[in-house]
């Protein structure tokens, strides 16, 4: 289409020949501008490759130096569980505590301030100075697992180089009293004696760890990566009445330094649950301070010594022989004239008795009755009875160091053997072992399990005896600890006891020891229904008293007393009231 | 239409104002949250060292020796001890025991 009144020839003369104007004729050469794009494509060219080396080749690098700079990881610290004891007393746990530690090259403190640290660390210069110039320039630990209190006010001194790190530390609120049962951990928390260790892998916690973003100011913004959560160590609640315990304790200690002993045990056995109520030993420690420890003070001597059962034995020889029919109750059986031979060697009763009943052989503690019942027994009869009721085999309990005692097979007795191991030489055990083996009297027959852990019901047992035979051994025991016995400073006031004495000459390398004894006492209340036993040791008691109805009979008594008083056991025996009751009128209450 | 993008612009300006908003508060918050955390972990640590205090506090020896020594008080036997029967356990321990008077 043309547009009217305009020709193409005008156009063209009127239009501008751009490119052969003088106007814009450029002064300058041409090689200055193509030098710029040449300069400014290599400076892109450039940032392309650094880009590129940004992006792609050393990507994982930086990637990795960003996240360094806001990506943070936060331990979450799980706490290790608790030991109760069966009412929920604490017996051990953890409580947060602050370790100090410092970089030593940063350390800056002027003398007052060194001097109001070390008052607070409780530390000597020396020991300061060595712990700090002693290793790293970077890192020390100064002191671990203070007190956050104490923290506190190191922090407020202003100290420049001195830092913290929260742990946690542990405690023992009943100290010595239960330290054998509960143990103690190292102060990287793992458990090396008792529960502690026995319960290790429960009672350990595991940290957690959560990936975060902090800001410039180190706040904590935003969550990133993954979560793990912190799992806390499990409680243990223990069979043990912190109660009942350190009352245990308490006269054991009393009773070892009384008979100027070496050491002391008791154990106290639940009779219907077979939970042990209390597991004392002395010399004892305090758990939470463990500096000048003895291996003496360590040991769970009622777990982990073993002697010769004594005449502890004897009642298991009649029970025995009253089931399968060898002996009968009212028989009488000749003790005199006090001594008897078996393969060459003289058996001795430590007093002549003439002719006793089979429940005198007991309450008169004789060897010789004694060994007359067993000899009319096969070796194999004795053996499954010892071993049945614990003798000779691994306590199923998990605490550390619990022994097996011995007891040998009865193919390699000897007659002499059978008729010693009737009165209880010649095997050994532990005082657990004892205790737990006297729950076949106290359950009517049924040896049962022992348990440190709380439970309702008793696991399991074994009946050994008939209900009857258990019955008639448990007056025996009775009469035992009664006038005429050799356990009467085992009665109580309100409890009917029974229990057998021992007493023996301690083993030194291949003999027997004339001037050092063990003594002790097991025995059960009430006697009708046994509600508890009691095992009571005394190692080496050198105060001229040595009898187990002397020196451990007494200790007996009294955790007897106690523990039933404290269980809330009503007395079966008749006491004479020191109180009176009188009737009162009841007033209705106003409000 | 020109009204139309001047709207729309607003909107976009005020939509990010918001998003910046919303995302400063959601990292205050958090930090919030996690400083209460912190605290709640310091609380239940310092309830621990309570409890255990307490316990070190109230042992059984030091009970006894405050009760014999500063009370007075001896333990009792059952020669000092009135024993009642409770008239309302009875019935109880019977029902339970399925027992029948």
């Amino acid at each position: 289409m043309k547009l009217p009144g305009r020709s193409p020839r005008v156009a063209s003369t009127r239009g501008v020949n751009y490119a052969t104007s003088p106007l814009l004729a450029s002064p300058t050469p041409s090689w200055r501008s193509r030098l710029i794009v040449a300069l400014v494509g290599s400076a892109f060219a450039g940032l392309l490759g650094r880009a590129a080396y940004v992006q792609i080749i050393g990507a994982e690098f930086f990637q990795k130096q960003g996240e360094k700079r806001y990506a943070h990881t936060l331990e979450v610290p799980a706490s290790r569980g608790r030991i109760l004891d069966r009412h929920g007393a604490l017996l051990a746990s953890s409580v947060p505590a602050a370790s100090v530690w410092a970089i030593p090259k940063d350390f800056v403190a002027t003398v007052e301030q060194r001097k109001a640290l070390l008052k607070l660390l409780g530390m000597e210069a020396r020991e300061f100075d060595a712990r700090l110039n002693g290793g790293s320039s970077n890192f020390a630990w100064i002191r671990r697992q203070v007190d956050t209190a104490t923290w506190d006010q190191v922090k407020a001194l202003g100290i420049k180089g001195l830092y913290e790190t929260r742990e946690y530390k542990r405690r023992y609120p009943e100290g010595e009293s239960a330290a054998h049962v509960v143990g103690f951990t190292n102060i990287e928390d793992q458990g090396q004696e008792g529960i502690e260790l026995g319960y290790q892998k429960d009672l350990q916690g595991h940290d957690g760890s959560r990936g975060v973003v902090k800001d410039r100011l180190g706040r904590v913004v935003e969550d990133m990566g993954e979560l793990i959560e912190p799992s806390d160590g499990r409680d243990i609640q223990l069979s043990i009445d912190a109660k009942v315990q350190f009352f245990a304790y308490q006269r054991v200690r009393d009773a070892v330094l009384e008979h100027k002993a070496k050491a002391g045990s008791v154990v106290v056995l639940d009779t219907q649950t077979g939970e042990i109520l209390a597991l004392a030993n002395y010399p004892s420690y305090d758990p939470g301070d463990r500096t000048r420890l003895t291996g003496g003070q360590l040991r769970n001597r009622a777990l982990t010594d073993i002697f010769e059962p004594g005449s502890t034995m004897k009642p298991f020889i009649v029970g025995l022989a009253l089931e399968n029919g060898k002996a009968r109750l009212n028989e009488v059986v000749t003790t005199a004239p006090g001594s008897m031979v078996v393969s060459g060697i003289a058996i001795k009763d430590a007093h002549p008795h003439g002719s006793l009943t089979l429940q005198e052989v007991i309450q008169k503690s004789s060897n010789i009755g004694t060994v007359r019942v067993a000899m009319r027994m096969q070796p194999r009869e004795l053996w499954e009875m010892f071993s049945n009721v614990g003798y000779g085999q691994k306590p199923q309990i998990s605490f550390p160091g619990a022994v097996t005692g011995k007891l040998r097979p009865y193919k390699s007795w000897r007659p002499i053997e059978q008729a010693t191991m009737a009165y209880g030489y010649g095997l050994s055990a532990s005082l657990l072992q004892m205790a737990r083996a006297y729950t076949t009297f106290a359950r009517d027959g049924e040896v049962i399990p022992v348990s440190m852990l709380k439970q309702s019901q008793p696991q399991p047992g074994l009946q050994v005896l008939s209900p009857q035979t258990a019955r008639e051994i448990r007056r025996m025991l009775q009469m035992a600890a009664g006038p005429g016995g050799t356990g009467t400073l085992a009665q109580t006031m309100g409890y009917s006891v029974g229990g057998k004495s021992g007493t023996a000459h301690k083993q030194e390398g291949k003999g027997y020891a004339s001037n050092k004894y063990r003594s002790w006492f097991v025995g059960m209340s009430p006697i009708e229904k046994p509600r508890i036993i009691v095992a009571v040791m005394v190692d080496e008691p050198s105060n001229g008293v040595y009898f187990g109805g002397s020196v451990a009979a007494p200790v007996f008594s009294q955790v007897v007393q106690q523990t039933l008083r404290m269980m809330n056991v009503s007395p079966d025996l008749e006491v004479k009231p020191q109180v009176m009751a009188k009737a009162m009128p009841s007033v209705p209450e106003s409000f | 239409m020109n009204k139309l993008n001047v709207v729309l612009l607003l909107a976009v300006i005020f939509s990010s104002m918001a998003l910046i908003r919303s995302a400063y508060d959601t990292r205050r918050l958090f930090d919030a949250i996690h400083k209460a955390e912190s605290e709640s972990l310091r609380l239940a640590g310092e309830r621990t060292r309570l409890e255990a205090e307490r316990q070190t506090a109230a042992t059984n020896l030091r009970v006894e020796r405050t009760a014999r020594e500063r009370l007075a008080m001896r333990t009792t036997t059952p020669a000092v001890t009135m024993y009642v029967v409770d008239p309302a356990a009875k019935p109880r321990a019977a029902a339970a025991s399925g027992a029948t008077p």
